[in-house]
């Protein structure tokens, strides 16, 4: 099993960087698999991939979560105060305690109430963008270097480790422009360099949870309340606990990846999430409910956010559609094979347009590339549907001794 | 039952809901190392009295006592803990979940904080083995049918360390040597000092596998009889229950026309790993006649419904009179005339969280009494489920309750109900009398036949196999999706019939 799924996940490692390289060859743009740019594409990647972990525990347990961007606007808020004040690492523990408040109140209407899940979650968002709008005209107006949009600086940093030893000779090699080895060499590169502690966290975080939910007692049961809660309370599952459990975790999560931002940019600022929150539910359901593949789509929209961000040339952009275009054809081919005959020639033709529209444009205005992950993620839905496996009873109220 | 002790007393117990008392004064004994029945009708309170015993409902009034000592039970931890052990009518299974996932939920085998697999796994194959009950403890269940799913329930139960089992109404969706099977469990557990507590009303295999039988009517306990000492049949226990006289599926005469309503030929369907689960069937089915499939549970009957209804796409040729629909939608084929009673109804045939009169609307929504023209007429269609709750004796406080508040044999009459409404020229009907009781099922099979009088076509899929010779004009068996027998329902026996469905040998 182990064995089965390492060769998996070598096989689509290696299927990526081939694909990268091909289109970095093509395009001659060096940026697409550089250290830099891998560096902050897992600096964009990680608030979106705790949103997407947060939205997994509280999914696990039955309880859609809407309410992510919500939590994480409480998260980045709890950072920017506390961190002004007291440093980042108090911002952390703030934006994971407001993010927690945010997770308990979920719980209570959602769990508690029986409120429709999406209306209680869409709720929350809008209470806590109102909430933080407001104080923090109440509390950073008049504070020094404050504003009645953002907070004064953050106190202090996260430490961040850069390790020469690697990066340095492995840069060198990413520049000599050989197929697949320099672009492998870009990627190393850019996981020693620039490593935020949070982003390690973030990673240790994904690596507990897989343990937690699928190797422990506790995680069966976390995960009985969203399959089937009635079983799981016939058996004498506390499924009420189990829930607010998962929901506040959830909170917790989401609270840290806004955080994250805060600290990423070093105050808080209102609509500094812009719509994370969502993107990382987008990434959660990419990844069929798990970590792993959460985790890759976090990674994929944090790249193509930095390309966006990086793009001097407005080359990066035009870069995005051929890697796009390349990644169409390969699912596509994938498809004809498997017999799903109108989707894969969809898919073919999709390619093909958009091979056209890159040896046919200069540049692509960059609002393209903002919309690519959702496509993607579309795409996703679109093709994989039937073999995602939700949580069966996700989104369902659950009443105790209620018949289903 | 003087000289052996007593595990399970109920005494006074009272259950009231909003609109309904489910259990009036309900009075029970049931002695240690026995099989003891509780047989009833829909909506008799049977279910509820057993979600009382196992903690998950509590009772207005009334005491519990279980091996002589007066307990009180909040949660099904508390009855668990107490040695009971719970197979529910509608399993409680995470069908995401492997069989040993859901076995061990609750009482996991642990080592250092991890779950121990290794350890689940041997504990699991260790009482399989001792019960006969085969399971691969790795598949998910929603890959297992309905035999193999029952046995993962007595499996969690008897993995808690359960010695009073309580079984609600467990043959309903078995074949007949799946009820074998399981009787014969039963008599195993039985000698190794169980208590089994059994809720059914088929009264036929209460007779068979029960040491005591408690009937209850309406909510309360109308008498105790004991078939070792006692000399009870059948219909004396039906008369017991309902006051009526016990009913049969025998088919009256022939009233087949010239006319075909139904003609599928070569109709395959193929699943996602390239087998094919229906392999190049045909029939006909004329008007007035009813053509009956026997088969076990899994061997395409399903596919075929759903493939005749549009729901799964398959290839071959149907025929609906004289138009060919292969390839028409499910919306065209209804508005043929044609009515679908669904295996599974609270995937299929019910919005659970809607009321009733919403519910007589799913599938005829385009026509009156449901429709005035483009828009939906509400008012025509509560008038219209009236009627049906009275014609069918559907058991309901109302009809603005939501379905997920009825029985399931009631949820039940009120599909027959829909789907025999609006004149339909076939019925295509998975189990139709499937977990009705003896009184309602008479009044289902009245209906079809009444409309088989007047021209109606049927295709019968059943898993009770005396409805199936009992209403059937003719009987083809299905095996791994082909046609594999014909059977005569004049002649053949549920034996023969049920020997010719595993492969074993050749119907009469």
């Amino acid at each position: 099993m182990t064995y089965l799924k390492s060769r998996r996940f070598i096989a689509s490692a290696f299927t990526a960087i081939t694909m990268l390289s091909i289109t970095r060859t093509i395009t001659g743009n060096g940026d697409l698999t550089s250290t830099v740019t891998i560096a902050q594409a897992l600096v964009f990647a990680s608030p979106i991939a705790l949103a997407g972990l947060a939205g997994i525990w509280a999914e696990r347990a039955g309880v859609i979560n809407i309410g992510l961007e919500g939590m994480m606007i409480l998260g980045t808020f709890g950072a920017g105060w506390a961190g002004w004040q007291w440093g980042a690492w108090a911002g952390v523990l703030a934006g994971i305690i407001f993010g927690a408040i945010g997770g308990f109140l979920l719980a209570v209407a959602a769990v508690t109430f029986g409120v429709d899940q999406i209306i209680a979650g869409t709720a929350l968002n809008l209470l806590a963008l109102g909430t933080t709008k407001f104080l923090a005209i109440l509390l950073f107006t008049n504070a020094p270097g404050g504003g009645q949009a953002q907070s004064p600086p953050i106190k202090g940093e996260i430490p961040v480790f850069t390790l020469d030893s690697i990066v340095v000779p492995l840069t060198a090699l990413h520049e000599k422009e050989i197929f697949f080895v320099s672009d492998l060499a870009g990627l190393v590169a850019g996981l020693f360099y620039n490593m935020s502690l949070l982003t390690i966290i973030t990673l240790l975080l994904f690596i507990m949870t897989s343990y937690l939910l699928w190797k422990t007692a506790f995680g069966l049961r976390l995960r009985s309340a969203g399959e089937n809660p009635w079983a799981a309370d016939s058996l004498g599952v506390k499924v009420v606990q189990y829930k607010y459990a998962a929901v506040v975790f959830s909170g917790m999560l989401a609270g840290l990846g806004g955080a994250y931002l805060s600290i990423a940019s070093t105050i808080y600022r209102n609509g500094n999430t812009a719509g994370r929150g969502y993107i990382g539910l987008a990434t959660m359901i990419f990844g069929d409910w798990r970590p792993g593949g959460t985790a890759a789509g976090a990674v994929m929209f944090g790249y193509i956010d930095t390309l966006r961000l990086i793009d001097t040339g407005n080359q990066n952009v035009k870069g995005l559609i051929l890697l796009g275009s390349i990644i169409l054809f390969a699912i596509g081919a994938w498809m004809l094979r498997s017999s799903r005959r109108n989707t894969a020639i969809g898919f073919l033709l999709l390619g093909a347009v958009m091979v056209g529209a890159y040896f046919s444009a200069t540049s692509f205005p960059p609002e393209v590339a903002q919309v690519a992950p959702y496509i993607t993620t579309l795409l996703v839905l679109a093709t994989a549907s039937q073999n995602l496996r939700p949580p069966a009873a996700d989104g369902v109220p659950y009443r105790k001794g209620e018949d289903h | 039952m003087s000289e052996s002790s007593v595990a399970v007393e109920l005494q006074g117990i009272w259950k009231r809901f909003p609109g309904v008392i489910a259990n009036s004064n309900i009075n029970l004994k049931v002695a240690s190392g026995t099989v003891h029945a509780i047989v009833g009708e829909n909506g008799a309170g049977k279910s509820t009295l057993m979600k009382i015993l196992y903690g998950m409902q509590k009772a207005d009034e009334g005491t519990i006592s279980i091996n002589g000592a007066a307990l009180v039970f909040n949660s099904p931890s508390d009855a668990i803990a107490a040695g009971i052990g719970m197979v529910h009518q509608h399993f409680m299974l995470a069908d995401n979940f492997t069989v040993l996932e859901n076995i061990i939920l609750g009482s996991e085998p642990k080592s250092g904080g991890k779950l121990d697999f290794v350890k689940a796994r041997k504990l699991i194959s260790e009482i399989a083995a001792e019960n006969g009950l085969a399971v691969n403890p790795d598949v998910l269940v929603s890959e297992l049918g309905v035999g193999d799913r029952q046995r993962i329930e007595i499996l969690k139960v008897l993995y808690r360390g359960a010695n009073i089992l309580i079984l609600d109404e467990p043959t309903a969706v078995l074949v007949p040597h799946e009820v074998e099977e399981l009787f014969n469990t039963l008599r195993d557990l039985k000698k190794q000092g169980f208590t089994v507590i059994f809720i059914s009303h088929k009264l036929d295999e209460v007779l068979s596998i029960a040491d005591e039988i408690t009937v209850i009517r309406q909510g309360t306990t109308v008498g105790t009889v004991n078939p070792h000492l006692e000399k009870v049949s059948a219909r004396d226990l039906a008369e017991m229950m309902v006051g009526n006289e016990l009913p049969t599926p025998a088919s009256v005469g022939n009233t087949i026309q010239d006319q075909v309503v139904l003609t599928v030929e070569n109709l395959s369907v193929i699943a996602t790993g390239g087998k094919a689960i229906v392999d190049g069937v045909s029939f006909k089915i004329r008007a007035g006649e009813i053509l009956g499939i026997a088969g076990v549970e899994g061997n395409g009957q399903a596919e075929i419904l759903n493939a005749l209804m549009g729901i799964e796409s398959a290839t071959g040729k149907v025929m609906f009179q004289d138009e060919d629909i292969s390839k028409k939608s499910t919306r065209h084929r209804r508005d043929l005339g044609i009515g679908f009673i669904p295996e599974d109804r609270q995937r299929q045939a019910l919005l659970l969280e809607a009321p009733l009169w919403e519910n007589r609307m799913l599938g005829h929504q385009t026509k009156a009494p449901n429709a005035k023209g483009f828009w939906l007429n509400p008012r025509g269609a509560k008038a219209d489920t009236k009627r049906i709750v009275a014609e069918y004796d559907v058991r309901t406080p109302s009809i603005d309750v939501n379905a997920s508040a009825l029985s399931g044999g009631n949820q039940q009459k009120l599909i027959v109900g829909r789907e025999m409404s609006n004149d339909p020229k076939l019925l295509i009907a998975a189990h139709p009398t499937r977990g009705v009781d003896v009184g309602a099922q008479a009044a289902i099979w009245d209906h079809i036949r009444n409309a088989r009088q007047a021209g109606l076509a049927v295709l019968l899929i059943s898993a009770d196999l005396d409805e199936l010779i009992g209403l059937s004009d003719s009987i083809k068996v299905l095996l791994r999706g082909k046609f594999v027998a014909d059977a005569d329902p004049a002649t053949v026996t549920p034996q023969e019939l049920g020997t010719a469905m595993t492969g074993a040998g050749r119907a009469a």
